[in-house]
């Protein structure tokens, strides 16, 4: 046991080690990424959970409820990293509604999770200054129309390959067709205007500056590079078109099992079974460069980093 | 050193490891002036003379990045094989992040300037990594909860060994859970666990790894003491059993005198100094002007001029024996003035006739019998309420048994019981938030069933445990001025303006609540539920996770309610609170009122206390004890009793002034939380 | 207009039913077999349907979905959500397509891909309410799921009851300390407008006191191993070592396969309109 001599003077007795402060990485250390995929996870999942058990109203055919809290993910993503908070939030809806509640709808899950993937990572990357309205606004309404757009799409498909004989339904096409774009237009307004944006455009700058400081992290300067940011580079590009093409893939799986055994004998005899074999065996594929495409990126951006 | 008799007392606890051995007269008037290096001390402790350090700091210095001085400064340090040590120190003094640079957290995981160097059984910290460090040295975080990852108890303890791949997990998930006798929680889910329970439960999962020391964040923070001393006799039976380092951070004194074998006190980054457990007991002015008061043992045992002050209750009472004045003619007693307030007009003069014996179960007239003059108007009032709640497994667990209850103007009441007594229950049921299954609650006049809960905000307003969950807005005047803006309330602008002024937060109104330190969210709160200008206030758990110092200031503050409050109800363990501020005590168990008695009374009934697991402060069962009557309940009380060194009430009180006077002055702390 | 306490359809209620659900604490037939055997009954069971368009098959494969629910032992307010959702859907694409001129025979189109759709949800419901989250989790790892996903399934439900009470706490805060409404509006709207800015501004001390408790446990995760374990196939191992596939399991797998392949041969002789 012992007793502290003060120290002489105001002077550091030991001696440094490692790297003195001030050279500050970009990147976020591991502990920091897994913080923000955590949060991103629990507060959509929460958010997902209280919109679930809330009834939802509908005029007529149209619905008019909100189909989630876009300015949750978004405030993850704008403050944090747009990255990890775009791989957590699709997770936190599948794991506390869709598990949960047993609403687990097979490979449409992978289908949902990688629009909202690419919806929040767009979106967040579009808000380069947390205190910015305009880009918070914007950054809203983008998340929306990426997701519901790439989705429409698919539930479009889905019916007309789905449904027997779809187009011999009087009027089922047409009404899908307007239903989805009116849809379209709602969840625009609702989703994104009313729980996107609005709240949004308050929240954000609210927790700018407070809730990092909770995490033991520095809150972003507008300016500065963002860690875990879209870049709008062909590399990205590439990768975003992929990864809708994997999306899309996985649908068409669906779709394409949907009307297996729809398909008229001479139209099977004409492609056979490998048809559908042959949208996995795309979606594989596509899915490997994507992941090869994706890795290729971060390493030369952390190679980037360490010049 | 003189041997402990064996106890006789219902509550008293074991006796103090005897560690400090061949104490030389260490005056503590000598101690506080010189915090020199006190050779004598290293070589006499049993923990010296055994293997090499388990841990050994040496010149370290930490800094977080982007701050602009060192969190550590110059911090020297060795802890023996096998010792229990507490780590003490006012907020701010870096106390968290010392013990975090033993298990590597700092600086692999919180990177920053790190210097010097800390050795954990030989390995240096700096070239090894959390995951090497973690199996050497466990870590339980003061919010446990947030600890325990994952869904079951049996998983959640298996956790840590299957990730470092021990094929040996079985045995040692059940090892850790024997170790700690919570086999039977094995398969609960941890959503299901008391807060005991789940602390239990975070330090089993860091058990499991076997690790050589384990390092405890303020236990008392989260659990109600009766569970925290619980805490504490598992972690002894550890240490003394299988020899492990037990590092604990606290606050409370009593528990560090009763526990712990050695001190260190830290202060601005670096230990003050490091001290056998009686050696730091005697140096108690120095605890004291770094933010730990000393425990009432220590004080009293100290003002009667004892050699080595006592560190529990039994001990304190041999050595206070004979320093007992004649008793006296209990009405010319003075009235302490620090206590004073919370005796005011209650409590009359001992009176042989009505000493501490029925008023089990007497219902509403309980409180008539204390007030003097004609019964007061009633607030509030409860007939025949029965309550419970659906249970997972669905069927219905009655909280409130046929609960018959007045409360009246001008009461203080404290609301006590174990966890599951029905305390929340009971104030959620008078919020309104929730009416009863059968029976009525009424409050100022309205029947709860009438009205909603935002409705009846107008005349009732809880304060819930965590301060953090009343911050709804982004600043603290903004919070207190929700409701009186809302409500459109004339001047609202003057009450909200008055209300930060008596919280003492004019300095702080403009930030968000949580960044503010524990004492001072506390007082946001009640701030907050003063600005509703209730004529009921509710109060959950004001004083728990806090440190001795933030609790006093709480306490002053809820003294001074009398004035907007007209009666005040505080679901409280803090048998302290319940001293100091309490005129009535409401003791439910099982959904039933037990008792309704007055603090003097309560804690002159050993059996009552007993079987409602609560802890009478030490100073009252000293006086128990002693066989003191009326029963002392402070120890200012008690020490009036005692013929002290310099026959004055001296330092102790001085102490007790500097601490709760003057809120909103300068003394507090406004530099935020200062925890990282 | 006297308050009195619901049992059902309370905030309580809710509360106490998604707890239910989590941990399957109902029992049933599919919380007693192998978790990996449940996912592959659940695999049979969702695909089935895609591959047929005779409603009378459908048919069939949706009273076969219902038995599942029966077994499973379903909550109501899963199974209430569903319900609403299922009619929702088939009420609105209906009133849509009358809109643009269909007839009788679009709504037997409809029937047909909800009855699809109806199958496949019960089957999940029956498979992943009856799941423990633990379950799940080491299913999923055997799968050779990331770990990160296996992590996020068990951590979410563990999260799951404290931030729902969390919410909960501060949503009643909310309500107390706002003034309520003076006149309810048209249908009250007004009220439900309120309650609906009450619940998103909520998230603001809802992010921040989340921010805070996941700190400690990202911090606690390190100390326990959880990124080491990640890289270190040891404890993959000896965490999935349970797992065991038990007479009941093939029981099971095997009767539904041959329920299934029934339903094919059955269904078309099921008279059904269309």
């Amino acid at each position: 046991m012992s007793t502290q001599t003060p120290a002489p003077a105001d002077e550091r007795r030991g001696t440094l080690r490692g790297a003195v402060d001030g050279i500050r990485s970009v990147e976020l250390t591991t502990s920091q990424k897994l913080m923000v995929f955590v949060l991103s996870m629990s507060l959509f999942g929460l958010s997902n959970i209280i919109l679930e058990i809330i009834p939802d109203p509908s005029i007529g055919p149209v619905d008019i409820s909100v189909s989630y809290m876009v300015f949750v993910p978004l405030t993850i993503a704008a403050l944090f990293s747009p990255f990890w908070a775009a791989l957590g939030a699709p997770l936190g809806e599948i794991v506390f509604t869709d598990l949960l509640m047993g609403d687990f709808s097979g490979l449409a899950e992978i289908e949902g999770y990688l629009q909202m993937f690419l919806a929040v990572f767009i979106a967040g990357s579009l808000i380069r200054n947390p205190r910015s309205k305009g880009q918070i606004a914007v950054g809203s309404i983008v998340l929306v129309l990426v997701d519901k757009i790439l989705s429409a799409i698919v539930d479009l498909s889905k019916v007309w390959i789905g449904v027997e004989d779809a187009e011999f339904v009087e009027g089922l096409p047409q009404s899908m067709l307007a239903l989805e774009t009116l849809g379209l237009g709602v969840d625009v307004v609702m989703s994104g205007v009313l729980l996107g944006a609005i709240p949004a455009v308050w929240l954000i700058p609210a927790l700018h500056g407070k809730i990092e400081p909770l995490m033991g992290m520095r809150p972003r300067v507008a300016g500065e590079p963002i860690p875990g940011q879209a870049q709008a580079s062909g590399v990205f590009v590439g990768f975003a078109v992929l990864l809708s093409i994997v999306s899309f893939g996985f649908a068409f799986l669906e779709a394409f099992d949907i009307s297996a055994g729809a398909f008229e004998p001479d139209f099977l005899d004409m492609f056979g079974d490998w048809f559908i074999l042959v949208s996995i065996v795309a979606i594989v594929v596509v899915l490997g460069l994507a992941i090869l495409l994706f890795r290729l990126s971060r390493t030369s951006k952390s190679t980037a980093d360490r010049s | 050193m003189p041997t402990v008799p064996p106890t006789t007392h219902p509550t008293a606890q074991q006796a103090a490891p005897q560690q400090a051995t061949a104490q030389r007269a260490t005056l503590r008037d000598t101690a506080s002036q010189d915090p020199a290096p006190q050779e004598a001390a290293v070589q006499d402790t049993p923990a010296a003379q055994a293997a090499a350090p388990v841990i050994r700091v040496k010149d370290l210095s930490f800094r977080y990045p982007g701050t602009d001085r060192d969190t550590l400064r110059n911090v020297d340090l060795t802890i023996e094989r096998g010792d229990f040590v507490a780590v003490v120190g006012g907020n701010g003094s870096a106390k968290t992040t010392l013990c975090k640079t033993f298990n590597g957290l700092v600086p692999h995981y919180w990177s920053g300037d790190f210097a010097g160097s800390v050795h954990v059984g030989g390995i240096d910290t700096w070239e090894s990594s959390v995951a090497e460090l973690s199996a050497r040295v466990g870590y339980v975080y003061q919010d446990f909860q947030n600890q325990l990852v994952r869904p079951t108890v049996r998983d959640e303890v298996a956790f840590g060994p299957l990730n470092f791949g021990h094929a040996d997990y079985r045995e040692r998930t059940d090892e850790a859970l024997a170790q700690l006798g919570i086999e039977h929680l094995r398969d609960q889910f941890v959503w299901q666990l008391s807060g005991g329970q789940a602390h239990l439960v975070a330090l089993a999962a860091v058990l499991a790894l076997r690790p050589e020391v384990i390092v405890v964040d303020e236990p008392v923070a989260e659990l109600d003491p009766a569970r925290a001393g619980e805490i504490y006799r598992r972690l002894r039976d550890l240490n003394e059993r299988e020899g492990l380092t037990v590092i604990t951070i606290e606050h409370h004194a009593d528990f560090i005198a009763q526990f712990a074998k050695s001190v260190v006190l830290m202060a601005d980054g670096a230990p003050v100094w490091h001290l056998p457990i009686q050696e730091a007991m005697d140096r108690h002015a120095d605890l004291s002007s770094h933010g730990v008061p000393a425990p009432d043992a220590v004080a009293l045992t100290a003002a009667v001029g004892a050699p080595h002050v006592a560190l529990d209750v039994d001990s304190a009472v041999r050595i206070l024996r004979p320093a007992l004045r004649e008793q006296q003619v209990p009405g010319s007693e003075p009235v302490p003035a620090a206590a004073g307030a919370g005796n005011d007009g209650q409590v009359p003069g001992p009176d042989p006739a009505t000493p501490a014996s029925g008023m089990v179960d007497t219902g509403p007239e309980a409180g008539e019998t204390v007030a003097d003059t004609a019964p007061p108007a009633v607030v509030a009032s409860l007939r025949g309420v029965h309550h419970g709640y659906r249970t997972v497994a669905g069927g219905l667990s009655t909280v409130l048994d046929g609960l018959d209850l007045d409360l009246h103007a001008g009461e203080k009441v404290a609301l006590v019981g174990t966890n599951g007594a029905g305390k929340t229950t009971l104030m959620k049921l008078l919020t309104g938030l929730i009416v009863p299954r059968a029976g009525t609650v009424t409050v100022d006049g309205i029947d709860t069933r009438s009205r909603s809960a935002a409705r009846l905000a107008d005349h009732v307003s809880y304060i819930y445990q965590h301060p953090q969950q009343m911050f709804l807005k982004d600043s603290v005047r903004e919070d207190i001025a929700l409701f009186p803006r809302g409500r459109r309330v004339e001047d609202a602008e003057a009450i909200v303006d008055r209300v930060v002024a008596e919280a003492g937060l004019s300095a702080l109104a403009e930030r968000d609540g949580r960044s503010l330190s524990g004492g001072q969210q506390r007082r946001a709160t009640l701030g907050i539920g003063l600005a509703m200008r209730p004529r009921l206030l509710l109060l959950d758990e004001p004083t728990s996770s806090l440190d001795i110092r933030s609790r006093d200031d709480v306490t002053t503050m809820l003294e001074s309610l009398s004035g907007t409050v007209q009666c005040a109800v505080v679901a409280t363990h803090d048998m302290e609170l319940v001293a100091t501020w309490a005129t009535r005590v409401l003791v439910l168990d099982r959904g039933r009122v037990l008792a309704d008695v007055t603090p003097q009374e309560l804690f002159s009934r050993p059996e009552l206390t007993t079987q409602t697991r609560l802890v009478p402060p030490q100073a009252a069962r000293i006086g128990l004890e002693l066989g003191l009557d009326p029963l002392p309940l402070t120890a200012e009380d008690l020490r009036a009793r005692l013929r002290t060194i310099d026959g004055t009430v001296e330092s102790a009180r001085a102490d007790h002034l500097s601490r709760t006077d003057g809120l909103g002055a300068t003394g507090f702390d406004t530099t935020g939380t200062g925890e990282r | 207009m006297a308050r009195k306490t619901h049992d059902v359809l309370s905030v309580d209620w809710v509360r106490l039913e998604l707890l239910r659900t989590a941990y399957s604490t109902r029992g049933g037939l599919f919380s007693r077999m192998d978790p990996r055997m449940v996912l592959a009954w659940y695999l049979v069971m969702a695909i089935a349907p895609w591959f047929t368009h005779s409603t009378g098959v459908l048919l069939v494969l949706f009273v076969l979905g219902a038995a599942s629910v029966v077994l499973a032992r379903v909550g109501p307010l899963v199974l209430g959500l569903f319900l609403i959702g299922l009619l929702g859907n088939v009420v609105g694409l209906f009133a849509a397509s009358f809109l643009f001129g269909g007839d009788l025979g679009t709504l037997v189109a409809l029937g047909e891909l909800n009855l699809k759709l109806g199958a496949v949800s019960m089957a999940s419901m029956a498979a992943f309410v009856s799941l423990d989250p633990e379950k799940l989790s080491d299913a999923l790892l055997w799968f050779r799921a990331p770990e990160l996903l296996a992590f996020g399934v068990s951590y979410g439900y563990r999260m799951l009851p404290i931030l729902v009470d969390e919410y909960v706490t501060v949503f009643e805060g909310q309500r107390l300390r706002h003034a309520p409404v003076e006149k309810p509006g048209f249908l009250g709207l007004r009220v439900v407008w309120q309650w609906c800015v009450l619940a998103v501004t909520a998230f603001y001390p809802i992010m921040l006191n989340t921010a805070k408790n996941v700190r400690t446990t990202v911090e606690a995760l390190e100390t326990r191993g959880f990124t080491y374990g990640a890289k270190n196939e040891a404890g993959r191992t000896l965490r999935l070592a349970y797992l065991r596939v038990s007479a009941l399991d093939v029981t099971v797998v095997v009767v539904t396969v041959l329920l299934v392949a029934a339903a094919f041969l059955v269904g078309p002789g099921v008279p059904v309109i269309g």
